[in-house]
Order: C-alpha cells, then sequence, then structure tokens
C-alpha cells in the first residue's frame, strides 16, 4: 500500500522544517528504516529514515521549507495507481499553504461538504436569521431550526458558528493528569505538538521551555550589512569556496626576534609584524609558490612581494598593503605600516593603497591567541596567522628551560602549494626568526 | 536481520515469537525445558498448587457456611503433582508449538557468545554448533540464591525448584526467607495442614508491598497456624536424615525450630556465568546492565529479564523481550516500568501497582488516599472472602493516580485496571465515571476512588 511521506514533527515545539535533500531520486527502492531525506530546523539537521519499504514514487517537495506533517514524497509499489494519494497531497499542502484565514474557511467548507445536507427546497428561517447567517457566510441549510416547526431563528445561526468554531480548535490527544497538570499551570495544551498521547511530562517540558524563553525574553534584530561587511562575507566565503586550504602550525623561539627588537630599539621602534613583515618579503622570494596568483589555469609567480597586513577596524578588517616590502629596510616597513594602519582606523586608505597584495599577515598575539586557522586572502594564496608568544618549559641538556615560544599559523592553497613545500617554508620563516642576523646576509 | 536468544523463558520466547512477527529469522537456544523457571517450576505449577489447595481450605474451613456438606475430604498430593505435570507440559508443547509456527529455529544446549556476532553453542547431544547473529539477545534467567550458612548442604533444605516435587508431603516446614515466594509456599502448606515455620530478616513479610496489604497476609497466614519470626536470621542449621534443627538468633536471644524440611526463598540471582560476558567485555554488576533499550555495553548484544537483576518477574522479562526486538527492528520501544503489577498469590491474594503509601512519603508527594474494605462489598460476601480492601494513592494537586493496592479475591485479576490508570496517567475521575459491573469485586475499586473525596456510596462518613 502506498504511503504518503511527510515532514516529520522532530521535536515538541517544531512547526516548520527545511527539506535539505534527498538521498533517493524517483523510482529507487526504499527500504524500511534508510535515511530518505534530511531535515534541517533552526536547531540541527536529521536524516530522515523511510517509514515503509517501497519505491520512491513521486518527490512532491524537492526541497525548501514546509509545514510538519506535510507531504513531501509517496513511497508505493512500483505499479500502484497514485491518484488517490496525490489528490490527498495536494489538498493537505494547498490549504497549508494558504493564510490562516482562507485555511479556516476552507475547512468550514470541508465540513459542510462532509455533513449531508439536512433541508430541501424552501428553508424556513427568520429573516434575521438568514441575514445573519450571509453575513457569517454560513450556508444555511445546515443550521438546524429549533423554532416552532423547525423555523431557524437567529440563536440557532449562532449556535451553529459558535459549534463550527469549537471544531474548527486544533485538539490533540491528552492524557488527563496531563490536561489538569496544563491546566495548573496555565499551558495551552493545544500548543504542544507531538504524533501520539500528550502526556504529563510532555506539559512540564513544555512549560518548561516557555519558561525559559519567557526568562530570556530572546529578540533578534535585523539590520543591513555595511557595505565594508559585505565585502568582507562576499571576499571570505568566496575564497573558502575557491581555495584547497591547508593548515599548518609551527611553533617558533623568539628568543633571538625579541633580542633584536631591544637592541634596535635604541635606534628605532618596531613591532613583531615590522620584523616579520622584513623577514617574510626576503624568503617568498625564495618561495615563490607562496607569492603566487592562480589566473584559470595558469600560475602567477612575482620578483616582488607586497605584503597585506590585517587592521582590525571597529567596523570590521580592513588590510593594506606594504608595496615591494622586499626591498624596504625594517624601518621603512616599520613606519609604512604605522601609518597604514592609523589611515586604515581614520577611513583615509586610498583604494591603491588596499590593493596588490601578494599575502597577507594576521597577527592576533595581542588577544593571547595561541593557533588560528586564516582564510586567505584571494587571489594571494597563502596568509600567515601570529599569534600569541608564551614561556615554554624545555628540556635542554636536561634541565628544564622556560623559551618563550610563538606558533605560526599557516593557511596556503595546495592548489599551488604542496604541504612539503609549505612545510620548508615554515621551517625556513623558523630559522630565520630564531637567527635574525641571517637578514644581514 | 538474524536474532540469536539464549534463554528460552517468558523473556526468550516472547522475543523470539515478536521478532518472528517482525520478519527476523530467529535462532533460540534452550539448555532445558522452554518456558523456562515461569512455566516449569515457578509461576504456572505453583499456582496450579494454590488452586487446588484454596479449594481444599475454602471447602474445609467454610464449608458448612456455605451449604456444602461432604463426608470425607482429603488432598490427593500425587493426583495433585500429576495434574501440575500436565498443564505444564500443555503449556510447554502449546508454546514449542507456537515458536515452530513461527519459524524459529530451537537450539537444545548451552549457548555462549564467542564473538560479537558469533555464539556458540553445545548442543545436548553433545556436538558443538556456531551460530552467526545480527544481533543477540540474552535472557538466561535467574536461580534461587543460596548463602553460605553452616549446614546449608543437605538433601533436606530445598530450593523452590525441588519443593514443587516432593514425593509427599512434610509434617513440618521452616521457610527462611518471608518475600513473596516463601509466602506463597508458607500459604499453599500451611492449609495443607503442614506446619510452617517463616523467618525474616526485615521487621515484616513482603516488605516491597504496601503495609496495609500486608497487614492482612500476616493476619491471615496465622490463622493458618503459620509462625513469622521477623528481624531473624538463620545461624546454621544441624540436618540429620528427617529432620533439621534451625539455629536462628534474633534482639530476643538465640533458638532452634526443628523442621522436617527446610525451604530456603531468600531471592534469586542472575544466571550470568559461562556466557561470554567477559570474553566480549559485556558490563555486569549483579546481573548484566542494560540501559532502557535493553542495549548491553557492548554493540548489538541486548538483555532481558531475571539476568538484567532488575524486577524479576515474567511479565516484566516478556515486556523487555519485546522491547529489545522492537529496537533491534528500529521501532523505538521503551519501557515503562511504572505500570509493573506486583502479585502475590496467597489468601487472600495481595496485588500492587505504582507507589506505595510509603513511597510517596519518601518523595515528599502532596498525596492523598482513598480506601475501601470488602467487607462492605456484596460480591465478596457471597465469596466468603471480605478480608480485604482496595486503597489509591493520588497526586493531591493533579488527582493522579499513583499507585493501586488490593488485598483480597481476585486481587491478582483486578490490579489491571490500576495498570492501565497509570499508564494511561488517569486522574481519578476516570475511575469514578467509568461504570463498574454489578455484583463484582471491581465494584470497590470504584468506591475506593470515590472514596478519595469521602464520597464512597456504600461507606458511612
Amino acid at each position: 500500500m502506498g504511503q504518503l511521506i511527510v515532514m516529520p514533527k522532530l521535536g515538541l515545539t517544531m512547526t516548520k522544517g527545511n527539506l535539505v535533500k534527498w538521498f533517493k531520486a524517483e523510482g529507487d527502492e526504499i527500504k524500511k528504516g534508510e535515511s530518505i531525506f534530511s531535515v534541517e530546523t533552526d536547531k540541527l539537521t536529521n536524516d530522515i529514515e523511510a517509514p515503509c519499504s517501497g519505491i520512491l514514487r513521486k518527490i512532491i517537495v524537492e526541497s525548501g521549507t514546509r509545514e510538519v506533517l506535510e507531504p513531501v514524497g509517496i513511497i508505493a509499489d512500483a505499479d500502484e495507481d497514485l491518484s488517490d494519494l496525490l489528490a490527498k497531497a495536494s489538498n493537505t499542502s494547498e490549504s497549508k499553504e494558504n493564510s490562516q484565514a482562507s485555511h479556516d474557511k476552507e475547512k468550514k467548507e470541508e465540513s459542510k461538504e462532509q455533513k449531508p445536507v439536512k433541508q430541501k427546497g424552501r428553508v424556513k428561517a427568520s429573516p434575521k436569521a438568514k441575514k445573519l447567517a450571509k453575513d457569517e457566510g454560513v450556508n444555511i441549510r445546515l443550521v438546524e431550526g429549533t423554532g416552532p416547526s423547525g423555523v431557524i431563528g437567529e440563536e440557532d445561526v449562532l449556535k451553529y458558528i459558535e459549534e463550527q468554531s469549537k471544531t474548527d480548535e486544533s485538539k490533540v490527544k491528552t492524557s488527563p493528569t496531563a490536561d489538569k497538570v496544563a491546566d495548573n499551570l496555565g499551558v495551552d495544551i493545544n500548543k504542544i505538538s507531538k504524533d501520539d498521547r500528550v502526556m504529563k511530562d510532555d506539559v512540564i517540558e513544555y512549560w518548561n521551555f516557555e519558561r525559559v524563553q519567557e526568562m530570556a525574553s530572546p529578540k533578534e534584530s535585523v539590520k543591513e550589512m555595511s557595505t565594508m561587511r559585505q565585502v568582507i562575507a562576499n571576499r571570505m566565503h568566496a575564497s573558502q569556496q575557491v581555495t584547497a586550504s591547508v593548515h599548518y602550525n609551527l611553533s617558533v623561539d623568539t628568543t633571538e626576534m625579541q633580542n633584536l627588537r631591544k637592541q634596535l630599539k635604541a635606534f628605532y621602534k618596531v613591532t613583531y609584524t615590522d620584523i616579520l613583515v622584513k623577514i617574510l618579503s626576503k624568503i617568498l622570494l625564495e618561495y615563490p609558490e607562496l607569492n603566487a596568483s592562480i589566473d584559470g589555469e595558469k600560475i602567477i609567480t612575482r620578483n616582488y612581494v607586497n605584503i597585506g597586513v590585517a587592521v582590525a577596524k571597529p567596523d570590521g578588517l580592513i588590510v593594506p598593503v606594504v608595496k615591494y616590502a622586499n626591498v624596504k629596510g625594517i624601518k621603512n616597513i616599520s613606519k609604512e605600516i604605522k601609518s597604514l594602519a592609523k589611515k586604515a582606523r581614520s577611513n583615509a586608505l586610498q583604494p591603491d593603497e588596499m590593493t596588490g597584495g601578494t599575502f597577507t599577515i594576521s597577527n592576533l598575539g595581542m588577544y593571547g591567541m595561541e593557533s588560528f586557522t586564516p582564510i586567505i586572502n584571494h587571489p594571494e594564496v597563502a596568509i600567515l596567522g601570529i599569534n600569541t608568544i608564551k614561556d615554554v618549559a624545555h628540556n635542554v641538556d636536561g634541565e628544564l628551560k622556560f623559551k618563550p615560544m610563538m606558533t605560526l599559523s599557516l593557511t596556503a592553497d595546495h592548489r599551488v602549494v604542496d604541504g612539503s613545500k609549505a612545510a620548508e617554508f615554515l621551517n625556513r620563516l623558523k630559522e630565520y626568526i630564531e637567527n635574525p642576523s641571517i637578514l644581514l646576509l | 536481520m538474524e536474532i540469536l536468544i539464549i534463554g528460552g523463558g517468558p523473556g526468550g520466547y516472547v522475543a523470539a515469537i515478536r521478532a518472528a512477527q517482525l520478519g527476523a529469522k530467529v535462532t533460540l537456544v534452550e539448555k532445558k525445558y522452554i518456558g523456562g523457571t515461569c512455566l516449569n517450576v515457578g509461576c504456572i505449577p505453583t499456582k496450579v498448587l494454590l488452586n487446588t489447595v484454596d479449594l481444599y481450605d475454602t471447602l474445609i474451613k467454610d464449608g458448612s457456611t456455605l451449604g456444602l456438606e461432604y463426608n470425607e475430604l482429603s488432598v490427593n498430593w500425587l493426583k495433585l503433582q500429576e495434574r501440575k505435570k500436565n498443564i505444564v507440559s500443555n503449556l510447554v508443547g502449546g508454546v514449542e508449538k507456537l515458536l515452530e509456527a513461527n519459524q524459529v529455529k530451537v537450539l537444545r544446549g548451552t549457548g555462549k557468545l564467542i564473538g560479537n556476532h558469533t555464539a556458540e553453542v553445545s548442543l545436548i547431544d553433545g556436538s558443538v554448533e556456531e551460530v552467526t547473529f545480527d544481533r543477540a539477545i540474552l535472557a538466561t534467567g535467574s536461580k534461587a540464591t543460596i548463602v553460605p550458612i553452616p549446614g546449608i548442604e543437605n538433601e533436606n533444605i530445598l530450593t523452590s525448584d525441588e519443593i514443587l516435587s516432593l514425593k509427599k508431603l512434610p509434617k513440618s516446614l521452616c521457610i527462611v526467607g518471608g518475600g513473596v515466594i516463601g509466602s506463597e509456599f508458607a500459604s499453599v502448606f500451611s492449609r495443607l495442614g503442614v506446619d510452617v515455620t517463616i523467618v525474616e530478616m526485615l521487621p515484616r513479610i513482603v516488605a516491597t508491598m504496601d503495609q496495609s496489604l500486608t497487614d492482612f497476609l500476616d493476619y491471615s497466614l496465622k490463622e493458618s497456624g503459620v509462625e513469622t519470626k521477623t528481624e531473624t536470621k538463620v545461624v546454621k542449621f544441624d540436618a540429620s536424615e528427617d529432620s533439621v534443627a534451625i539455629h536462628v538468633e534474633s534482639s530476643e536471644g538465640k533458638s532452634v525450630i526443628n523442621a522436617e524440611k527446610v525451604l530456603l526463598s531468600i531471592g534469586r540471582r542472575p544466571i550470568v556465568k559461562n556466557l561470554g560476558l567477559e570474553t566480549l567485555g559485556i558490563q555486569e554488576e549483579h546481573g548484566i546492565v542494560i540501559n532502557e533499550r535493553m542495549e548491553t555495553s557492548v554493540e548489538d548484544i541486548y538483555a532481558v529479564g531475571d539476568c538484567t537483576g532488575g524486577v524479576m518477574l515474567a511479565h516484566v522479562a516478556s515486556a523487555q523481550g519485546i522491547a529489545a526486538v522492537e529496537n533491534i527492528m528500529h521501532m523505538n520501544a521503551k519501557m515503562d516500568f511504572k505500570t509493573i503489577p506486583y502479585c502475590v498469590y496467597t489468601k487472600p491474594e495481595l496485588a500492587s501497582v505504582g507507589m506505595t503509601e510509603k513511597e510517596a512519603k519518601e518523595k515528599n508527594i502532596d498525596y492523598k488516599v482513598g480506601s475501601f474494605p470488602l467487607s462492605s462489598s456484596g460480591k465478596a460476601m457471597i465469596l466468603n472472602e471480605t478480608e480485604g480492601l482496595v486503597k489509591f494513592i493520588v497526586d493531591k494537586n493533579t488527582e493522579e493516580i499513583l499507585g493501586m493496592h488490593m488485598v483480597g479475591p481476585k486481587a491478582t485479576e483486578l490490579i489491571v485496571e490500576g495498570a492501565l490508570a497509570l499508564r494511561l496517567e488517569a486522574t481519578v475521575d476516570e475511575i469514578v465515571t467509568t461504570i463498574h459491573a454489578h455484583p463484582t469485586v471491581s465494584e470497590s475499586v470504584q468506591e475506593a476512588a470515590h472514596d478519595v473525596f469521602n464520597q464512597a456510596i456504600h461507606l458511612m462518613y
């Protein structure tokens, strides 16, 4: 026997579900208990099992959000006539799609059709009753007259309307105790949706949910994305779609880099970022794959290094670019980064100062991050995340010694940069950071 | 789906039939008798004895009151044994036919798990067969507990298994353990003229039941000449060929009870040995550990009934067996333990479902009680069994029925009304507004519900 497959009710409070995709195609054989489609609610995604075996004869809803219990497909035997089920399906879904008002009306009409017409020929009714029936859209033939010789009075019509509205209320099956508990707690038991009988514990669970909701008084506010946010959103998303990201982490000893910074301090105050940009601009020339871009099926490499430095602003992230860092000294690089960051924060960056990057560096060390997985600033193919410096105990000749360690978090696009290459690059970087005097060579 | 079930008692055979109904291929392993303890040496045979004893006792005690006269009346113990045997073999044969009709493959032997999907069955004929399965259900049951009391190894010291097939009635019997089994045997043997003494460690017999019920039992056992020693424990047995001296100890000091036979009914222990539990790493702690889906700690292995060490009742094992199978067949079944009826087949019968008054107190539930004495019931009077009552424990706020307790004629049959009420979360109102037939004992159930509001028709307030 054929069966309508409906949007399942996956929780007490679920009213709608989003059919994400079917695992089966029309015509496929289905075994009871097999996963046939997946449904997403605001909380989770569930794979739904077939309630019976047969052939998936029809997919009524390919995807999209539907109310619970609305038909989404039909499982039946291979040669079974589906017309009845299809009619049933279209009835249910149409009535659900309509607005509540017309929904009610339709239900009324349905019930009218089901009930035998009680009177034929001329209807005996008072004029007031006729007018009321007309105004309320009631078929007066269905109203039972209680007046003398069966004349329909105004009160008969009112009674009829009242009765109809009662039957229209959705009634749930409940246990007597559940009713009492609902009454005591002031819960509208009809709001609890469940496939079988609503029991005491369901009412208590629903009440708890309502109370939590009351306490939380949840509110969602909606506002348009700023242009900047849109750009970030689109670029980040596009990057994730296009690149084949692989993440690499390597911890490095920063003792020497710290010394270098201290020594330079007497002449010029530089940051770790400045030093790292300088080192990167040097070794990226040794590893042109990490300083590349992809254009269709071509790889573009360069003899220069433009390093983007991610700058956080209250309203979003911006990446000004230090152009031709490979020919600049640390002092210049430092000055330029400071000025670019300042401009960035005061929205004074020129478009030219934000384009042309070939590699990006993003420092979250000041927030204490120990590792993260930055997203590549497409069309670049690699990005380096800088983390906090932490004292870590090392076994040095049998003695515990603390070293200021920092993790480098590299994300590279595997389309261009293979794992071994990325690892070599990071190790070269480590070599420079741990022996910055190589910069003099 | 291929399911292997080890144990053919009320847990295993019911699971086997249910699984076959749902389209699984089932192999059932049973080492001794289909129907298990329940059918062969438990529920069924004991009730055969009780039934005859009830008739006999009624005629002897109340014959003249009931207008019955006879010249001579005696119990033919051997004939009664034969009737017991016939009923048991009838029922066992019936179950075997059902299994056959459901195409359950029955292997006579001992099953042991040797892998997550393999078991080894040592068949009765000495051969060994390897069985593979998708899921296995362990339903190996329990056996009477024997504790290391000095002198316990004696053929006059029996468990329920042996006492059922005694060739002749003993003159005197000492029952160690006044739980359900002990009390039932006390009720049987005392009314057959055997001198019965019960030794119980706890302050009262059948201590798990509501005291207002057990008070009736206490009284009726006393009437039948049973001596009950509560808060007393056995120190040692001194057995000779035809009698046993039972040395007991209580706060009042030491004493000795002499009896021809001793029945040990101090509880039952899950059968978990040589099942391959250790091989598979299945967790066991006073029985095989299961969750509410009857799953053991090892995937695809389920366990039901007495071997899980929970509530050791045949109807619980059957319900668990069905739940296990339905879970295996993706029907997502859970056991509702609150609707388990507990029955004691003594005279009068005791039956109980849900919370006792003591439990309600301990859980700090605001409750009300309604009760009705059978001395006010016309039908009880007709039956000449007016000793008893019906009692409801009801939630004060919602009037939900939390427990029903009954003592009196047919209590074990009538308790199902309470079980259904609990299952449906009924309130007192549903019992009160359900029409109960007249004249029946069941009217008293309705009246007890009325009494929750002090509105029983046949009581004066």
